[in-house]
């Protein structure tokens, strides 16, 4: 029963923290220097990473599907289906879980610190707000950010994907990407491109959360940030259901 | 005329009733040590007078406004009036000792970076902090960091400081210093509440004192009182002896 109370408590806290941050953001005093920064440590220090993930992924996801269909003589859908994956969910999908690893723990153990050090309490000692300073930057710099690297994460995906195709399985390139043009739609990539601004959210409004309620000392920041990232993580692979479900409705409308 | 009363304060942790039936004033001007053996709650009491903590019952007055029923964003105006100096200092480690010392000018005055230039030299020279304007916390000694949280919780002027042990743990000499800062700002006026366990520094700088026991103020009045009173308990206290 404490387990249950304990997660709503925890869910409750976070939806709070969610409202109380939307509120608040379209209120005096805004803090844009802070916002730059963390654009720059949210995504600029995140890109290497993505395009890492992003590449590799393309490449395996080729590979595999071209050993696999070239039984049935279906190499020729290799294209097809890794752009149509990487765009409507393996870019924003691993993107997002990279970045709930990396920025999420990030966050969550910097303000924890700050927390456990009194520098939270510190201010609002000053006559500062926490959530003006501390987690609407970090919210902001997310939802700036997130939907940028998915981007790049889709092409750098597809071009892996293509240089596979191109050497491993003897595609040529202009056959490659032809195919991507003809079978990626708008809604396609607006379908996956989308999802990135609810992860975005998941991933700074949890990390935020977790780090401001840290307790017990040095461990609790520990604990707290290894928190942080597996419930991020868990919205994010969840979520992703309800919003392919919710997109797949709103694209039936369309 | 008390500028600051706390009124039938109650508070519990974890079930836990730490604070029963809290009651003090502290008049314009004055200081007040606040004592008593660890874990009595004597910080909490202090985090309350700016709404870093909320009593379950009671009133938190200052200057007849309860503090208690504030907002946050409601609290801004009274914590750019009382300021809270942390045990620890409680600086920001991002920055260096000038950005923490230019934080509360940069958020709550309408001064020029010149201006605030000027200001933190002042303050850096009057805190005996020349050298340390552009290092960062980390590399502070422990009696450096407390002076600079000193520096920074009052250089926007306010008319009550909070001191939440601030000589605990530092050297006679560092011990000297943040007393003579605190005489200073005594001496011009500001009201404060100063919370600790150091009763040589409690002596040098109160006017009166209470002591919290058993989530209750059990004795308090002025310090020479109080020091003539040899059964009392203030001098229990002292003297380490059992209540």
């Amino acid at each position: 029963m404490n387990t249950y109370l304990h997660f709503f408590q925890q869910f409750g806290g976070a939806a709070l923290l969610f409202y109380q941050s939307f509120h608040e953001t379209f209120r005096k005093p805004f803090y844009f220097r802070l916002m730059l920064d963390q654009i720059y440590q949210v995504g600029i220090t995140s890109l290497p990473l993505v395009i890492v993930t992003a590449l590799s992924t393309g490449m395996v996801m080729a590979l595999q599907f071209g050993l696999g269909l070239e039984k049935f003589g279906g190499k020729l859908y290799v294209p097809k289906i890794v752009s149509l994956s990487i765009v409507r969910e393996m870019g924003p999908v691993f993107t997002s879980l990279m970045l709930a690893a990396r920025v999420g723990a990030g966050i969550t153990s910097e303000v924890g610190s700050m927390t456990v050090t009194q520098q939270i309490d510190a201010i609002r000692a000053l006559g500062t707000s926490p959530l003006k300073r501390i987690v609407i930057p970090r919210v902001l710099a997310c939802l700036i950010t997130l939907p940028l690297l998915c981007s790049i994460a889709n092409a750098i995906g597809i071009y892996g994907g293509m240089y596979v195709g191109a050497h491993d399985l003897g595609l040529d390139k202009e056959f490659y990407i032809q195919k991507v043009y003809q079978t990626i739609t708008l809604t396609d990539y607006l379908s996956g491109w989308g999802k990135t601004f609810f992860f975005a959210m998941f991933i700074s409004i949890t990390a935020c959360y977790f780090g401001l309620t840290v307790k017990g000392g040095t461990k609790g920041v520990g604990v707290a940030t290894t928190k942080s990232v597996v419930t991020s993580s868990i919205f994010i692979l969840v979520g992703d259901y309800f919003l392919t479900k919710l997109f797949w409705v709103i694209e039936q409308w369309l | 005329m008390a500028l600051i009363h706390v009124r039938n304060f109650a508070k519990s942790f974890d079930g836990k009733q730490v604070h029963k039936n809290v009651t003090f004033s502290v008049k314009e001007g004055e200081c007040l040590g606040l004592l008593g053996g660890s874990g009595v709650g004597k910080s909490v009491v202090l985090r309350s007078l700016i709404g870093l903590e909320k009593p379950d019952s009671g009133e938190v007055l200052i200057e007849g406004d309860d503090v208690s029923k504030y907002s946050e964003r409601e609290l801004i105006p009274i914590r750019t009036k009382v300021a809270y100096v942390f045990q620890n200092g409680a600086l920001f480690d991002s920055m260096s000792v000038y950005e923490n010392l230019a934080y509360p000018l940069r958020e709550h005055t309408s001064l020029t970076e010149p201006e605030i230039k000027n200001r933190i030299h002042e303050q850096l020279v009057e805190f005996g902090l020349e050298d340390a304007e552009f290092k960062s916390p980390a590399q502070l000694s422990g009696g450096m960091q407390k002076r600079v949280g000193l520096a920074r919780s009052i250089i926007i002027g306010p008319k009550v400081v909070l001191y939440d042990e601030p000589t605990a743990g530092l050297d006679p000499y560092n011990t000297v210093k943040i007393q003579e800062m605190i005489q200073r700002l005594r001496d011009k006026g500001v009201t404060s509440i100063f919370v600790t366990h150091d009763m040589p520094s409690a002596f040098a700088v109160c006017d009166r004192m209470a002591l919290l026991q058993d989530g209750e103020v059990v004795a308090e009045g002025a310090v020479e009182d109080l020091k003539r009173d040899p059964n009392g308990l203030l001098q229990k206290f002292v003297k380490g002896e059992k209540p």
